[in-house]
């Protein structure tokens, strides 16, 4: 093992990043990380919980396939002249009805958000919009649809227009269309990605086999009638999409928790099983203290954050035993699944959900949840988990490397990541959004669709930032201004070891199946 | 909580926004939540024991979600539901419109379904009489013409809100004891042998 260990370091002091022969089980006990995936600090020892995917890409590959099979479409000139008029269209857009709660969307301030979001069908009906009433958008909705048509009728597919600092991004999800309208800096892809993620927390509402029924039966049906009362879920979503870093990553952060008692609230899950049980999952917030799964079967990290999305935004939950449909979308976009959501206790952070197949199958999760939580509160694990509760994130200053402020760590086999809570400086809303924008900056460069890079350092007047990618894991890391690149490149070794050292409490090492 | 033996399946159905969940709230938890609204995600489940002269029944209240989204779903909430709680908001006629519908659908679905239709946000229409969208004698004559109980209540002072479920729970006493003969005899398995040989000797 020791050989293996110094291997391992070699290659990564070489900064070779060939993969060493390894099998996953042959798990280096040495604290130098693995470079090949599955070997990493926090991969999986058994098998991974979620679909092995390569996530990000998984996301927009299919708008890359169109890409290649698109000739690139530069219009810039034309749309924007079009641009403008879409502009027009709104100062002229004034509604009367327009409720008092909601902004007028002719002012100056509705045009002056940073990031619009706006969802029609393609008989160009108004679904939703991020701010604003829908009613009073029609007319502009209208126009992106005009837009999308007439780049069509040349078979030709729209996918940005670039115009005086504003991108506006078009997705077609038949039979939705997507248009994202930003002044952030954020790539195309990127904002294509957020897209994506509006789309499938729709189709996790009604499913995709109802959406297509419904548009092919009627073409100017009015969606907003089935949507009614969950714009908040996608409100809740978008302002996620700007702030988690789960969502940036495709990994989810799990809470820290002592193995030995995470373990034993898995096995109390795993024996709390049913015939129609596919996914039992504990929830502490935002965060991931386990999951169990039927054998076979995985959850995509996508189906997860909306579940979280779900249960994070609505206190329907907190009384009683939920009882909802869901369509997991990545799973699959045709049927729904069934889950019983509900708090261990009342004022407790910590929500089980029981996804089901079986639409009739409330009192046998109940059930199911009843013997979990009896089985459970036996246990000294119970007392281990809330007490756990109480500091769910850990400070940066636990590393021991005096420059860096903060940092993500993803673990590629195992979809999780993790990451210290926001130090001092990052205190006010504006600047955890700022510093999440510079990693989704570093991100974007990372995984850029022609010319990917392994790693980029970035120095600038308020922080200096390194990222790295490797098979195995992905690592974003903030320093102060005051850091040089000899010290950031030597602070990876020392956080890798660290995270080597705090595996067990941070990720999910063994996750358990029925 | 859903450990306990459930006597009484109780549905609550009703226009989104009506306050059916103020209503259970207020019933279970004694309480009135303000704040912003937050509709109900597919249904919740809460049993709830009530004291029914020297008895105790428990009741299991569906409170579902209002939502056009959720009608596909609705069957298996009210289905086998000894009672039902339709809602409509004293204030807003087009969810009485609403509430016709789910009686509509309630008779032709559930015939051992009893009916209560609950005017609710009561209190509103103390405050300001103008606010009223649905007469107190329609609804009562609505309520005659289907057999149903009829109640106002607020879930904000509490109004009533007791007296529904209490009368629920009282009902389902006072009719529990019929209602089980009947489901007796039903499932006889000599009698469905009988009858089996019965139809066939006459095919």
């Amino acid at each position: 093992m020791d050989g293996e260990g110094q291997r391992a370091a070699a290659s990564w002091e070489n900064g070779t990043l060939a993969p060493v022969d390894r099998l996953r089980s042959e798990r280096a006990d040495s604290p130098t990380p693995g470079l090949v995936e599955g070997t990493e600090p926090g991969a999986g020892q058994k098998s991974a919980m979620f679909v092995h995917a390569q996530s990000f890409e998984d996301l927009t590959a299919e708008a890359e396939e169109e890409a290649r099979r698109e000739t690139e479409l530069d219009k810039s000139g034309e749309c924007a002249d079009d641009l403008k008029a879409l502009e027009e269209q709104h100062s002229n857009d004034v509604s009367s009805e327009a409720r008092t709660k909601e902004e007028d969307v002719s002012s100056e301030a509705w045009r002056s958000h940073r990031k619009h979001v706006f969802v029609l069908s393609e008989a160009g009906k108004p679904i939703y919009t991020r701010y604003g009433t829908e009613e009073a958008l029609s007319s502009t909705m209208g126009v992106m649809m005009a837009l999308v048509s007439f780049v069509e009728a040349e078979k030709n597919i729209i996918r940005s227009i670039h115009a005086d600092g504003c991108k506006v991004v078009f997705l077609t999800k038949s039979p939705l269309v997507l248009v994202g309208v930003s002044r952030t800096c954020q790539s195309d892809k990127e904002l294509l990605r957020e897209l994506q993620y509006i789309y499938y927390q729709i189709v996790s509402l009604l499913t995709l086999t109802q959406l297509n029924h419904i548009f092919q039966h009627k073409q100017n049906y009015d969606l907003r009638r089935l949507l009614a009362g969950s714009e908040y879920l996608t409100d809740n979503l978008l302002h996620r999409l700007d702030r988690d870093p789960g969502l940036l990553l495709s990994a989810v952060t799990c809470l820290p928790l002592p193995s030995s008692s995470r373990d034993v609230v898995s096995s109390s899950l795993q024996a709390a099983k049913s015939k129609s049980l596919v996914f039992s999952i504990l929830l502490a917030g935002d965060r991931l203290v386990t999951l169990v799964r039927k054998k076979d079967q995985f959850l995509h990290h996508i189906d997860l954050h909306l579940v979280f999305n779900l249960v994070g935004s609505s206190s329907s939950f907190r009384e009683g035993e939920g009882w909802t449909p869901i369509c997991l979308p990545k799973f699959n976009t045709a049927g729904f699944f069934h889950a019983h959501i509900s708090y261990l206790e009342p004022a407790s952070e910590l929500c089980l959900i029981l996804v089901s197949t079986d639409r009739e199958d409330f009192f046998n999760m109940s059930d199911c949840k009843k013997r979990f939580l009896e089985r459970l509160s036996k246990r000294t694990a119970y007392t281990a988990l809330k007490e756990a509760l109480k500091c769910p994130s850990y400070s940066v200053a636990q590393v021991g490397i005096p420059e860096l402020r903060h940092f993500l760590y993803k673990s590629k086999s195992s979809g999780l990541y993790t990451s210290p809570e926001f130090p001092e400086v990052y205190q006010s809303d504006e600047e955890q959004e700022r510093l999440m924008g510079l990693y989704q900056d570093l991100h974007s460069c990372l995984h850029h669709p022609t010319r990917p890079l392994r790693s980029f350092y970035r120095c600038s007047e308020s922080e200096n930032l390194l990222a790295w990618v490797t098979s195995g894991f992905e690592l974003y890391l903030c320093f102060s201004p005051l850091g040089t690149k000899a010290l950031a490149v030597s602070a990876v070794t020392k956080l890798l070891k660290w995270i080597r050292k705090e595996e067990d409490r941070l990720f999910i090492l063994s996750p358990l199946t029925y | 909580m859903s450990a306990m033996r459930v006597d009484a399946k109780v549905v609550m159905l009703g226009k989104e926004s009506v306050g059916k969940t103020s209503l259970v709230e207020r019933y279970v938890h004694h309480r009135f939540l303000v704040g912003p609204y937050q509709n109900t995600i597919g249904a919740a489940f809460v049993a709830k024991p009530i004291q029914v002269g020297d008895k105790v029944i428990t009741l299991g209240i569906w409170d579902t979600a209002g939502s056009e989204r959720y009608e596909a779903m609705s069957r298996i909430y009210y289905r086998g539901a000894r009672a039902a709680i339709v809602c409509y908001d004293l204030t807003d006629s087009s969810s009485f419109q609403r509430a016709r519908f789910w009686v509509k659908e309630l008779q032709n679905c559930e015939e051992h379904c009893k009916i209560y239709l609950c005017g609710t946000k009561n209190d509103m229409i103390e405050a300001d009489r103008s606010l009223r969208q649905i007469d107190y004698h329609d609804a009562q004559d609505f309520a005659e013409e289907i057999g149903a109980q009829h109640f106002e209540t607020s879930s904000k002072s509490g109004n009533n809100v007791d007296e529904l479920f209490h009368k629920v729970a009282e009902d389902y006493n006072n009719n529990a004891f019929q209602y089980m003969t009947a489901e007796d005899t039903g499932v006889d398995l000599g009698q469905k042998k009988d009858s089996y040989f019965y139809s066939c000797c006459h095919n």
